[in-house]
């Protein structure tokens, strides 16, 4: 399962820097140290076209295969995504400088406030 | 019934108080991560002296000769007969009915927000792994807006945009990866997770109720004080700084009154963090300390109480 979905990542790689490209062209293309099937090939990209990765057209009788969205906006979209799960208050993940806000407990700033007043007088 | 009393009083006001003082301790200069351990011990200890207070009142006397059972069926067979059974066997039972039911709730409210988690996570990593560049621990996504978070699990992910790289030195970037990565290995996702649990089952007490909150900053402070120790207070500050103040679209941050005050009101002034075994024997402390509080108000408070009902 985790080795499909590196290989995806692979796949993907592969199409962001040359498309379109069929899947022959794939295969030649990918670096994954040992030779794949061509049919390895073919299922992951049916899996990425599946997902809506991919875009494809038919050529002769293959396809040609061809990112469905730029690296940046497939970037910009995880980070959408990621963004707007992050203000459901299940603890899957933590931003470096963007807390939570109406989780946020005045406790800590209601000290450090008061310190402050005490500071400057 | 006396004893059972204070000790359910015990853990009322530890419940009342201990955050109020751990906040205090951390605002002057107090280790985050000792708050922390002391925070979650003094929650389960307000937990666990409640149970035996409850127990306490259904084993009237406390000689333990009358079991549970039996006072419940001298309860039942009292109401049979029409009368009203003592005021000891009923509120014994009404408590242990109570916590059992928030005993129940938590598991299910832990077990599901559990599941929830691991479908979000894996529905995140799914797009992660396509969409972002892997570097040995760390995903780049190409992306300008400064941005890093960490992903729970284990392994847990740190994903950062290239926007950070560029904006930042590579010493702040450093700094903040290292910051992210405490996240990680102190179990900071599981420690929140927790802090939710707890204060979706009792919500009354403010060490349960505060807890999401106060937490999720304390959780923060802790991994700053993880990067100091590797990239220096500068490096972490001058990151904090730059990242908050360029902000993400459609998400207002407001820069003041937020936590970020308070992390960097720690990264200026605060002290340099202690060393690690020291750490170690903090927390240590303070877990015991907290364990042990509620019995040693409780046994304070009869003390009282016996001194002044009972002038030998």
């Amino acid at each position: 399962m985790h080795g499909l979905g590196e290989l995806e990542a692979a796949v993907m790689d592969v199409l962001w820097q040359e498309r379109p490209l069929k899947v022959r062209e794939v295969l030649d293309r990918l670096e994954t140290g040992k030779k794949l099937a061509y049919t390895t090939v073919m299922t992951v990209l049916d899996n990425l076209h599946r997902k809506g990765w991919v875009t494809r057209e038919l050529e002769g009788k293959a396809y040609r295969y061809e990112p469905a969205l730029s690296r940046a906006e497939a970037a910009a979209q995880t980070v959408r995504a990621v963004l707007a799960s992050s203000g459901d208050p299940e603890a899957v993940l933590m931003h470096f400088a963007l807390s939570a806000t109406e989780q946020e407990s005045d406790l800590l700033r209601q000290g450090l406030r008061k310190r402050k007043r005490l500071a400057a007088s | 019934m006396t004893v059972a009393v204070s000790l359910l009083f015990g853990a009322a006001l530890v419940g009342w108080l201990v955050p109020r003082f751990l906040a205090r301790r951390v605002v002057s200069g107090g280790d985050p991560l000792v708050a922390v351990v002391a925070w979650l011990a003094s929650a389960t200890a307000v937990v666990a002296t409640t149970i035996v207070g409850v127990v306490l009142i259904l084993l009237p006397g406390h000689g333990f000769g009358q079991s549970m059972l039996t006072a419940l069926h001298n309860c039942w067979s009292s109401i049979q007969h029409g009368s009203v059974p003592n005021l000891e066997a009923t509120t014994g039972a009404l408590g242990a009915l109570l916590l059992l039911g928030l005993g129940v709730r938590l598991v299910i409210v832990s077990v599901r927000s559990a599941q929830r988690r691991a479908r979000t996570r894996a529905d995140h990593l799914a797009v992660l792994r396509i969409a972002a560049r892997r570097e040995g621990e760390t995903l780049w996504l190409e992306h300008d807006d400064p941005l890093a978070f960490s992903l729970a699990g284990r392994p847990g992910v740190v994903v950062a945009t290239e926007g950070l790289a560029k904006q930042l030195t590579s010493a702040q970037v450093e700094a903040v990866l290292a910051h992210e990565r405490a996240h990680l290995t102190g179990r900071h996702h599981l420690i929140i997770a927790i802090a939710d649990a707890l204060a979706n089952t009792f919500p009354f007490l403010p060490l349960f109720k505060l807890a999401p909150g106060v937490l999720r900053e304390l959780v923060e402070l802790v991994a700053d004080s993880a990067a100091v120790r590797v990239c220096g207070a500068e490096a972490v500050r001058d990151a904090l700084l730059k990242v908050s103040r360029n902000g993400v679209p459609g998400t207002a941050l407001a820069m003041s009154g937020t936590s970020i005050d308070v992390r960097v009101d720690r990264l200026t002034h605060g002290r340099a963090p202690t060393s690690r075994r020291r750490q170690l024997f903090s927390c240590g402390l303070a877990g015991f300390t907290a364990m042990t509080l509620p019995v040693l108000v409780a046994s304070g408070a009869m003390f009282a109480v016996v001194t002044v009902a009972c002038p030998a």
